[in-house]
């Protein structure tokens, strides 16, 4: 790579196929997109002429998808909420506190990211079965914050080594009390973090396919599963139109924490300058 | 509190608020803890367990001779050589457009970072039915490839090996291009340029100096893609023929059509210690690394 540098013809060349590798990644998604609008929606590109009816089988009498969708969202939400208090205590316990075995604690949390997906799925099967919980939205939800509860954790630890500990000092050294500090401080700085936490809990959870296909039953089954049982038994187009729709929520999501992360960024700069037009612990700053 | 804030030796409250911060910690730490020891670490302990017992629960390695032998061992080299082939391509991808981003202006970096990061976050399955909507035999790929008249056209791209790899390497090559990117940025130019003042050519400073940096980097993201890879089975699945069976399809079929715990934990733990060694692997490779930069700098 490096001889090509200079060379404008191994510029062109280099471009071109990371142009190439792009649309690998992108094509798939694009496809979906206008497929979902087309009138002939197998295996059929570009379309012929153009439809809503995938959008509105959706809503028809004996669809699968609203229950589907509701399922994953009332799960999704459970599995957010369960990862936010996992998340939060855990993140402070693991940078604000002296813990022993820190590192195996650390271990611990990263495990289920680098552990396959489809032995916690085996293992949570084997836990639940004989509970005959199979099928239970808190089962399902118990077993996605496994998965969703690690991300939380590392999110919110980013959060808390990214929040000055000296505006906390500073606070108690007021005479501020914990609760105060808590409250005034601590967690309108964190606020950023914990919303993205919750956003990337609930993406986690409502996309989980391996452990949900293992925890369902004939009667619950999650939108993920849904979509993939649409794809391998039985043939009907409205999977395209729930497929854009996820995409639209994916996109919107990771909007929404870049959107939160641009606002929560100058949160913490506001409260410095304040520190630093007061004069308090300014090293090297000029005097105000 | 008080008795700590009152007192008059200075080593004691500094020991009491230190045992203090521990036990608080401890306080903290516990619910991330005993929630993965409850639903994490024992359901992997007691699929340990089932793997090894016998339907009348005696001990045994039967399991373990089954997925090691026949169509299961088969399903086992499928795998690792499906895995590998597509950690070597998401490799050889994330190489490149990793090098290309480096190279862009900041907008342009951003947005190429933007293409790799959505798809990311799309959910796999969805991103697998686009790829079967595009490979069929009247996808856009073999349309435009007809259109080009380009001879033997359209081609057998779906329920075969080579549509398995095309999918499973885009579900990787996000992960890939992430890690390399953040290796590539982390070389220090500085070094370049020092052999480059030296008088080294181009040819061999990237083998000389730039490959070495970066090559922990590589091995450990091609190592991750095929450790992830070797547990996935979504993309093999639904673009797959029989021939493409993964040892996570197993597992599933084991459990939901064959009722089969014992054989399905067997494959599991097999599954396991594959990725365990894959991790210890990364974590030689990496540390590996960091000794070579330290003596480097």
């Amino acid at each position: 790579m490096m001889e090509l540098r200079k060379t404008l013809a191994g510029r062109i060349a280099l471009t071109a196929v990371a142009t190439v590798i792009l649309l690998f990644l992108a094509l798939p998604i694009v496809v979906i997109l206008v497929t979902s609008f087309s009138n002939n929606a197998f295996a059929s590109f570009p379309p012929e002429a153009w439809t809503l009816n995938w959008y509105k089988a959706l809503f028809a009498d004996g669809s699968k998808w609203p229950a589907a969708l509701s399922l994953s969202a009332l799960v999704a939400a459970l599995s957010t909420v369960f990862s936010l208090i996992i998340g939060v205590t855990a993140a402070t316990g693991l940078v604000r506190s002296e813990l022993p075995l820190r590192s195996a604690v650390f271990a611990l949390v990263l495990g289920p990211l680098v552990i396959p997906q489809i032995v916690t799925a085996l293992g949570l099967f084997l836990f639940f079965e004989p509970a005959a919980m199979l099928g239970s939205p808190i089962a399902i939800a118990l077993g996605h914050t496994v998965l969703a509860a690690p991300i939380a954790v590392l999110i919110l630890i980013a959060t808390l080594r990214g929040i000055d500990e000296r505006l906390e000092d500073a606070a108690a050294s007021m005479g501020a009390g914990r609760l105060t500090i808590a409250r005034k401080i601590t967690f309108p700085l964190a606020a950023p973090g914990m919303i993205a936490a919750a956003i990337f809990s609930f993406i986690t959870s409502f996309d989980e396919f391996y452990i949900s296909q293992f925890l369902s039953s004939v009667d619950t089954v999650t939108l993920p599963v849904q979509v993939y049982n649409s794809l391998t038994f039985e043939i009907d187009p409205s999977v395209t139109a729930v497929s854009a729709i996820l995409i639209a929520f994916a996109i919107l999501a990771l909007g929404l924490v870049a959107l939160v992360r641009w606002l929560g960024s100058g949160r913490q700069d506001s409260l410095l300058s304040v520190e630093n037009t007061v004069g308090v612990a300014n090293p090297g700053g000029e005097a105000v | 509190m008080a008795a700590t804030l009152t007192a008059g030796a200075p080593a004691r409250p500094r020991k009491l608020l230190a045992s203090r911060r521990t036990r608080v910690g401890i306080l903290y730490a516990l619910p991330v803890v005993v929630y993965l020891l409850v639903l994490f670490v024992y359901p992997i302990f007691s699929t340990l367990l089932l793997s090894l017992k016998d339907a009348d629960g005696s001990f045994t390695l039967h399991w373990y001779a089954d997925a090691l032998t026949g169509v299961n061992l088969s399903v086992l080299f499928t795998t690792l050589r499906i895995s590998a082939e597509t950690a070597v391509l998401s490799l050889v991808f994330g190489f490149v457009l990793a090098q290309a981003i480096t190279r862009l202006k900041p907008i342009l970096a951003g947005l190429a970072m933007l293409v790799v990061v959505v798809p990311h976050f799309v959910s796999a399955l969805v991103r697998t039915y686009g790829w079967i909507i595009m490979l069929g035999d009247k996808g856009l790929v073999n349309e435009t490839l007809t259109a080009m008249s380009v001879p033997g056209a359209p081609f057998q791209l779906l329920y075969n090996e080579l549509g398995v790899v095309i999918g499973t390497t885009s579900m990787m090559l996000p992960y890939t291009v992430l890690l390399l990117y953040g290796v590539m940025r982390g070389v220090d130019r500085r070094l370049l340029a020092a052999a480059s003042s030296m008088g080294a050519g181009k040819v061999t400073i990237f083998r000389r100096i730039y490959l070495p940096l970066v090559a922990p980097g590589l091995a450990s993201a091609g190592l991750l893609s095929f450790i992830l890879s070797l547990g996935y089975y979504i993309t093999p699945a639904l673009m797959g023929g029989p021939n493409q069976t993964m040892i996570a399809t197993l597992i599933n079929q084991q459990v939901t059509k064959e009722n089969q715990w014992n054989g399905a934990a067997a494959q599991g733990v097999i599954l396991l210690v594959l990725t365990l060694a894959g991790l210890l692997l990364v974590k030689v490779v990496t540390s590996l690394g960091a000794s070579r930069k330290k003596r480097s700098a």
